[in-house]
């Protein structure tokens, strides 16, 4: 579903991604794990098509689709969704009108009818409801005087109304206190079906221990350096990443 | 005297009529002082070269047809600066006068005016056409319409005063328009006696006019006057607002909206005067500008002695959408007494590219994702309306223009 072949990405003239590879099939979540600076964020902006995250080298399809050549809005029109390590603040557009804009763009680049408000309402506060959010947040600006953990669940919310095919989360676990990662685990656990495919960044295993994952992982220096299934992370928190150096 | 106020003069200027007096007084005053330059601290970033180069004519042309207004309410509407709506027949709390000449030459204008900087409020005085006394009681709806035809090429000076009895309540927009190319010049006063509250909508839309004008406002005892500008400015605009809290309990607003390309030019100069205690104010204003736009802010929150527990908040934010657009902002503080708070706040800066970003991830375009960080900017200061009618009419001007 997900190709990424020999990927070199620099950022600024620096060299982040140096060859990396990754194969993610169909409904399968794949977590990434690694040291702070392995180019962790890296791949997840350069999945979504941040600009200044240069591609130099190596592919990245979707469905056979090249996604480099894409904007940012077109991946999103074909199913490509990445949960913001650090959402940003939008003062003054509403969160709910953003979100209808936004799955409604979605639609009409795929040639979909749009989602009329009464439809949309429900599905948010559905959504809303399976993260325990109150529903006053949809009459908020876009993040804006959100708690730290309220942001995280609110980046849930909205790949639950945008329903993608990939949804990559960018360290989504950080900063939520237990109650608040088992909400978003479920959040996620909700929208596995078998098709839908998933690429979560941690740090930690815990987030790892709700979400069953079928391949982990570990980012080093740019490049993927051990795969393995979820032994590999339980490992990783017993052990540390100090093996990296010393293999190096 | 500077070539300009040569140019303004004339001999009809001081007509023998019963404004006389005053008109002397204007231009007299216009004379000493002459007109600004850009070495007047506040013109320095406004020139007023535009008007030495054009030629000013006579033509007025038919009277402007106005837009649809959201308030059904009495509509008072002055083409080239003459009063064309019947000041008769108003509704019951509402009346319109010619102002007495006694009335308006009993006023302190040397104090309420000052001098070089205010040289259009003197050049009003010396050649306003007609003074309207406009008195509100109870709760009032009005629209006032300020505008020129296509033809017009020449000048307009409307001079208008608006008093709020004791307690009573308006709802105003104030909407401006040109189509020509003349100079207009208005000068209004608004005071609120005590317990009076007014919301007032400002709505300008310009073209290739010069546009100064200026609003006096007093408050009285517990009286609140709060104002929301959305203007789009024209080719050169200058608005002047002082806002002066005269006694205990008085509350001021001031929420402004500029939203400019080509190459408009909108100069907002806006005064909050303490000039007693136990007087609150807030400001916020934003401008967005555009292409080779210039825009300019200067907002002065002045606390005289002795007015202890005042309380004032400003705040300006400022976005730049083009590389060649300009903002010259400048908030001042002027507090002579103690137990006070101020606070101030200036920023000027782009629109985010990790906002940006952000909404194009989730599936709006770049363009779509931009214009709604424009709105979500610049429909802060609308918000503010109390009104809910005069709000969400502001709202919708605001889309139609982003």
């Amino acid at each position: 579903m997900l190709e990424i072949k020999d990927l070199h990405v620099s950022v600024e003239d620096h060299q982040i991604l140096k060859g990396l590879n990754l194969s993610v099939g169909e409904g399968e979540l794949h977590a990434i794990m690694g040291p702070n600076g392995s180019g962790k964020s890296t791949l997840g902006y350069t999945l979504a098509g941040r600009e200044d995250y240069e591609v130099t080298s190596g592919t990245i399809t979707m469905d056979g689709e090249d996604l480099v050549e894409m904007e940012p809005d077109e991946r999103a029109a074909a199913g490509v969704f990445l949960a913001f390590q650090y959402p940003v603040e939008i003062p003054g557009v509403n969160n709910a009108y953003f979100l209808r804009a936004a799955l409604n763009a979605q639609r009409k680049a795929r040639g979909e009818e749009e989602v009329d408000a009464v439809t949309f309402l429900k599905s948010v506060r559905e959504s809303l409801k399976e993260l325990d959010m109150d529903e006053a947040l949809l009459k908020r600006a876009v993040n804006e005087g959100f708690s730290g953990g309220e942001k995280k669940r609110n980046e849930i919310v909205q790949m639950a109304v945008l329903q993608p095919r990939l949804a990559i989360l960018d360290e989504t676990d950080s900063g939520l206190d237990i109650d608040a990662l088992k909400l978003v685990a479920h959040g996620i656990n909700q929208l596995r079906d078998g098709k839908r495919s998933f690429v979560v960044i941690t740090h930690y295993q815990r987030l790892l221990d709700y979400l069953s994952p079928d391949h982990v992982h570990v980012l080093s220096g740019g490049r993927i350096v051990e795969s393995g299934g979820p032994e590999l992370a339980e490992r990783l928190e017993a052990e540390g990443y100090g093996y990296l150096e010393k293999a190096s | 005297m500077s070539a300009l106020a040569e140019k303004l003069k004339s001999e009809s200027a001081v007509d023998r009529d019963a404004y006389e007096k005053v008109r002397k007084l204007g231009q007299q005053r216009l004379m000493q002082y002459g007109f600004p330059t850009l070495k007047t601290e506040e013109w320095k970033y406004t020139s007023l070269r535009l008007i030495e180069k054009r030629e000013i004519g006579d033509r007025q042309g038919q009277v402007s047809p106005l837009p649809e207004f959201p308030l059904e309410a009495t509509v008072l509407h002055f083409d080239h600066g003459r009063l064309v709506t019947s000041p008769d027949g108003l509704p019951a709390g509402l009346s319109l006068n010619p102002m007495s000449p006694d009335a308006i030459a009993s006023k302190d204008y040397d104090a309420i005016y000052g001098q070089q900087s205010a040289a259009f409020a003197w050049l009003n005085l010396a050649r306003f056409q007609e003074a309207w006394k406009l008195t509100v009681s109870g709760e009032q709806k009005l629209i006032l319409a300020i505008t020129t035809s296509p033809e017009f090429n020449g000048e307009a000076f409307p001079r208008l005063h608006i008093e709020l009895a004791p307690n009573a309540s308006l709802e105003l927009i104030e909407y401006h328009r040109d189509e020509g190319e003349g100079l207009v010049s208005v000068a209004s006063e608004i005071e609120l006696g005590q317990g009076g509250r007014m919301q007032h909508a400002i709505r300008r839309d310009n073209h290739e006019s010069v546009w100064v004008q200026r609003t006096d406002v007093t408050v009285g005892r517990d009286a609140d006057y709060r104002v929301v500008a959305f203007d789009q400015g024209g080719r050169l605009t200058r608005h002047d607002l002082t806002v002066r809290l005269e006694q205990s309990g008085a509350h001021g607003e001031i929420d402004g909206l500029v939203v400019i390309d080509g190459s408009k030019h909108v100069d907002w100069h806006t005064e909050i005067v303490h000039a007693t205690g136990h007087t609150e104010s807030r400001e916020t204003f934003r401008m967005l500008a555009d292409d080779n736009s210039v825009g300019v802010f200067n907002g002065r929150i002045h606390i005289y002695e002795d007015a202890d527990d005042s309380h004032s908040d400003l705040n300006t934010a400022n976005l730049l959408l083009s590389d060649s657009a300009r903002v010259n902002i400048k908030p001042e503080l002027e507090i002579y007494s103690e137990e006070v708070t101020a606070s101030h706040g200036a920023t000027i800066g782009q629109l985010d590219d990790k906002s940006v970003f952000y909404m194009q991830s989730r599936g709006l375009s770049e363009s779509e994702a931009m214009a709604l960080l424009k709105f979500g900017f610049a429909a802060e200061p609308l918000e503010q309306m109390g009104a809910e009618v005069m709000r969400e009419w502001l709202l919708t001007e605001l889309r139609a223009v982003l």
